[in-house]
């Protein structure tokens, strides 16, 4: 029997699930995640009915949804107010890329213990992201996912929710992912979330609620380094401001 | 007792002997590690994962056929499960709905009567379900327009089917039988001899490796041990198929005796090809459900056909 050598690539490969062996814990806060059939029911269920809710209690209003270049990946940047905006956000996406569409949750914040990772993890699908430490692994994470089409990252440039209802500044963490890169970034205004939820209130009241998505741009001419990123961030910024003026 | 007196004999026995076992095997285990301590760590969890496995076995039985076949069901679809998620088959969406599927019609086939005769279970198209997953599984890469590493995914879907769904549900189909209590305790009992046998000869005999390259921790010694006790094991435990004449008993010795540790060998060496130790960490202290189910996916088959070809399975 002569054994011949197997031309390349035609080999078959096993890839494994990474979180075989990892704790329910550990599989929550772990990224990225491996497709679990029970979490994408769970995860589906849930998008259901918070967009009935928005819809019905919020009435929820989306203009400019046509702009969303669905298929290629992207990035969403909006204004942060409050828990609503994750959810209203996610809700502009069409419910196929539903499991595609990853908002950035601060990691110390989101992931924190067993039940809320697990609703960060399942529910919101959210990518833990260390704002303190290790910042630029997790920036390595979010270009990692932006490399496959039709993947949607969600981003808060401020980093956190505004008290005052007032655009913050932008962090320029979000220049590292856009400067000469062809990904597109959408810059997008929520109304109303500040009143609907500001930070620290427990209970929705029924305000309504109001999504305006700009034209996507392209930071592919910029070269990277830190002036780039510091003309991303605010450009992304007077977009987000302007938005929020206009409309 | 008005409870007890109300259980099948068979059932009774398999519990109570189950039950002891549990009880003897807890108290050597807290004599070893308590009084004379011993290290017990790893053995408790073992032990742990059998208190916790062992009611569900019996309370599925005890409910009756619809619950056993759904309980084995289920086993049977997290078994490919973990089988998919070793190979990395579990990505891949439409592979894994189609085997899914697969399995979901085995059951409703085994729950539901025969069009033609009656009978509990649609024999036919249970034997005839391969036909058509394996059909419809080599038809994918056509609907999805995907050819390149795809015949990859359609071996594994089809191994995956044929050995966790169809063969393992073998066992669920005897679950039709009016001996339905003799035949799966007997089953899920002798193959659980049978690993213990092997382990305590190969302990005591065991010098030779068996088949190094798939599994190094089982030897000759251990390996005819087990078949020495499977092989008198139906003769002990007679009254558990009383119908069965010689030759059953010992082909029923002999299936588990060698196919338990052939079904054990499959499973090992699939690991070694996948390079993973367990195939999932669902049971703590036993590995994965195919670490337990290795042996029984391989014997419930082979004991169906048996018992079907000398008495057929009603």
């Amino acid at each position: 029997m002569t054994s011949t050598e197997m031309p390349e690539g035609s080999a078959w490969t096993y890839e494994p699930a990474a979180d075989r062996d990892q704790r329910l814990s550990e599989l929550l806060q772990g990224f990225p995640r491996e497709p679990h059939l029970w979490m994408y029911a769970l995860r589906t269920a849930a998008a259901l009915i918070i967009r009935a809710w928005l819809r019905l209690y919020h009435r929820y209003e989306i203009i400019g949804a046509e702009r969303l270049p669905i298929g290629s990946s992207f990035i969403l940047v909006a204004n942060h107010q409050s828990h609503l905006d994750a959810p209203c956000l996610v809700s502009s996406i069409p419910l196929r890329y539903l499991h595609r569409a990853f908002p950035a949750a601060a990691a110390d914040y989101f992931f924190k213990g067993l039940p809320s990772s697990a609703f960060s993890s399942i529910v919101v699908n959210g990518l833990p992201f260390r704002r303190k430490a290790r910042g630029a692994a997790s920036l390595v994470l979010c270009r990692e996912l932006l490399r496959n089409d039709g993947n949607i990252l969600i981003i808060f440039p401020e980093g956190t929710r505004s008290t005052s209802g007032e655009l913050g500044t932008f962090r320029p963490g979000i220049g590292h992912l856009a400067a000469g890169s062809e990904v597109q970034v959408i810059p997008c205004y929520l109304r109303g979330a500040h009143r609907a939820l500001p930070k620290g209130a427990a209970v929705p009241r029924p305000r309504k609620l109001t999504l305006c998505i700009g034209e996507p741009r392209s930071y592919a001419a910029l070269p990277p380094g830190k002036d780039s990123y510091n003309r991303i961030a605010a450009d992304l910024e007077a977009a987000v401001r302007k938005l929020g003026t206009d409309t | 007792m008005p409870f007890l007196d109300s259980l099948d004999p068979v059932f009774l026995f398999y519990a109570s002997i189950t039950g002891g076992v549990l009880a003897v095997a807890g108290l050597i285990l807290l004599i070893l590690g308590r009084v004379m301590g011993r290290d017990v760590a790893a053995v408790w969890d073992t032990y742990r994962g059998w208190i916790f496995m062992a009611p569900l076995i019996f309370g599925a039985v005890w409910l009756g056929r619809e619950a056993t076949i759904l309980g084995l069901g289920i086993l049977s679809i997290l078994g490919f499960r973990e089988f998919a998620r070793a190979t990395g088959l579990h990505r891949h969406w439409w592979y894994m709905g189609a085997v899914y599927l697969g399995i979901a019609a085995l059951c409703l086939l085994e729950v539901m009567e025969d069009p033609r005769t009656g009978m509990d279970g649609w024999y036919g198209m249970f034997m005839a379900t391969p036909v058509f997953m394996i059909a419809l599984l080599v038809t994918l890469p056509v609907l999805l327009n995907k050819a390149e590493g795809q015949l990859q995914l359609v071996s594994l879907s089809i191994v995956g089917f044929i050995y966790m769904g169809w063969m393992f549900g073998h066992m669920a189909f005897l679950a039709n039988s009016n001996n339905f209590f003799g035949y799966i305790l007997y089953l899920v009992f002798a193959v659980q001899i049978n690993d213990v046998a092997a382990f305590i000869f190969g302990r005591a005999f065991g010098r030779r490796k068996l088949r190094s390259n798939v599994s190094p921790n089982k030897t000759v010694g251990g390996s005819l041990g087990a078949v020495a006790v499977s092989m008198a094991l139906p003769w002990l435990l007679h009254f558990s198929f009383p119908h069965f004449g010689w030759i059953e008993l010992v082909l029923t010795g002999l299936i588990v005796g060698v196919g338990g540790q052939l079904g054990d060998l499959t499973i090992s060496a699939i690991k070694r090809d996948l390079g993973v130790k367990d195939m999932g960490s669902l049971i703590p202290g036993h590995g994965g459900i195919l670490d337990r189910l290795d042996s029984l996916i391989f014997v419930a088959p082979l004991f169906f056909h048996t018992v079907r070809w000398f008495h057929d399975i009603y």
